[in-house]
């Protein structure tokens, strides 16, 4: 699965890497970034579920190949 | 698009002591629509999410402009294309690697106001901490001064109290003149802090140079709003927090017991307590939103504590669920204006919880109170919060 970021509705809650560190971080600016090429095995998927779950702005998706 | 006849009155919402019925009202009375005033509420998270993606359409600038603010509010009350700079210079000295620098600091100023009432076995929350905190914090932050805290918390309470109503009416005379004294104490400390550099988040706005530098109306307008955005929201958290907590032994037994539930804790309450529940715009386009058609110019309130508690989202929505507490949330805003402070607010909130609970883990309300919030207001707090909790021993203050 590769997991995404819509920086266009991204506004920095910061939720993403709180709520999922093991696939996002924050920048310097405490906005989330997906680690490496968002490339994740399936055994991430309940993380990554977390994220879209605890994202205000509905800003990360999960796109299977 | 027929006309709406408004019955919905702000002063029948049932708020004062309940939010759940009070924000039962507003959604009940649909996902978006007009009060008697004329102001327009966007209530469920669609039209919460439209008016956050939609900042040309919904200006914060325009709805902040009826303060008559003498500076510029940076940058709450900025649009863009000038908003885009101030937060990309703001955003990184708020951010949550700056916020980790500072707990330390943080948590050892909370664990002494604390300890100054754990000996005595009661306490005003509100009074003896959560009015305290926030400000010390803050002045923490822009490096000025701790013993100026309390007439800091004067000059700003004054001056929110004075604005808060929702009124037209000209500012009183004890609202400008804490206003003209705290601009007075925030200009004397630029005028220092220009010549004597610090390393603060006031320093680093002054150190900006070149194309990057702030005029000194821009540094006393974003000084100007974050007193008015970063205190009494903080204050207000604080006091519904321990207020619920102090209501719900059951939640708190668990954090007590297993400190990592506290973040969780604190992301439920924040949820369903909201000290700035709605964010007002100014329409600058007729624009339909859920199927109803508002017009240019209007006032619009996006109503971030009932997207919070939107059944269509989240499951028994009016319910503390520490299992639940991942279910994203408006509280801090949404957008391009979500809240600048909001990290740095998460952590002052964590720190008292686990503060309090390290000297005073049993407490409850003094009996016979009932904490209320007035309304109809912009903002909600409690005035007070007495508590009674067995003396912890050996406490030194």
């Amino acid at each position: 699965m590769k997991v995404v970021i819509d920086t266009k509705r991204c506004s920095g809650h910061g939720r993403c890497y709180m709520h999922a560190p093991e696939l996002f971080v924050d920048d310097e600016a405490g906005f989330g970034q997906v680690i490496g090429d968002g490339e994740f095995g399936e055994e991430q998927l309940e993380a990554a579920n977390r994220a879209v779950r605890g994202c205000p702005e509905r800003a990360i998706s999960i796109e299977n190949e | 698009m027929t006309l709406t006849d408004p019955t919905f009155r702000l002063e029948d919402v049932p708020m004062a002591a309940d939010r759940t019925a009070g924000w039962r009202a507003f959604i009940d009375h649909g996902d978006v629509f007009q009060a008697t005033d004329g102001t327009w509420f966007l209530t469920s998270t669609e039209a919460v999410q439209f008016g956050h993606r939609h900042p040309e359409i919904f200006s914060s600038a325009g709805a902040f402009a009826a303060l008559s603010s003498p500076v510029p509010l940076i940058p709450i009350g900025i649009d863009r294309p000038d908003h885009i700079r101030y937060r990309r210079v703001l955003d990184p000295m708020l951010a949550p690697r700056v916020v980790n620098g500072m707990e330390d600091g943080l948590r050892e100023q909370v664990r002494e106001l604390v300890a100054r009432f754990a000996g005595t076995g009661r306490c005003d929350a509100v009074a003896d901490l959560a009015r305290l905190y926030p400000t010390q914090v803050f002045l923490t932050l822009f490096g000025l001064p701790l013993e100026d805290r309390d007439r800091f918390i004067h000059w700003s309470e004054t001056i929110i109290e004075g604005t808060a109503a929702r009124s037209t009416a000209e500012p009183g005379p004890e609202v400008i003149e804490a206003g003209a004294e705290l601009f007075g104490y925030l200009q004397g400390h630029i005028e220092t802090k220009r010549s004597q550099p610090s390393d603060d988040m006031l320093g680093r706005v002054l150190a900006l140079a070149g194309d990057e530098s702030w005029t000194d109306d821009e540094v006393l307008g974003l000084c100007f709003m974050l007193t008015l955005a970063g205190l009494d929201t903080v204050t207000a958290s604080i006091g519904f927090i321990l207020m619920h907590l102090a209501r719900n032994p059951d939640v708190r037994r668990a954090l007590v017991a297993d400190p990592a539930l506290v973040g969780p804790a604190i992301e439920e309450l924040l949820r369903l307590e909201l000290p700035a529940p709605m964010t007002p715009r100014l329409t600058t386009e007729d624009v339909e939103v859920c199927g109803q058609l508002i017009p240019a110019g209007s006032t619009v309130m996006i109503c971030l504590a009932t997207a919070n508690r939107d059944g269509d989202v989240f499951d028994h929505p009016d319910d503390i669920d520490l299992g639940q507490s991942d279910r994203g949330h408006f509280t801090f805003g949404g957008g391009i204006h979500r809240c600048l402070g909001s990290h740095l607010a998460r952590r002052e909130l964590r720190l008292v919880v686990e503060e309090f609970h390290r000297l005073i883990p049993d407490y409850e309300i003094e009996a016979g109170f009932e904490p209320t919030v007035v309304w109809p207001s912009g903002t909600l707090h409690l005035t007070s919060l007495p508590l009674v909790f067995p003396s912890a021993r050996g406490i030194q203050s």
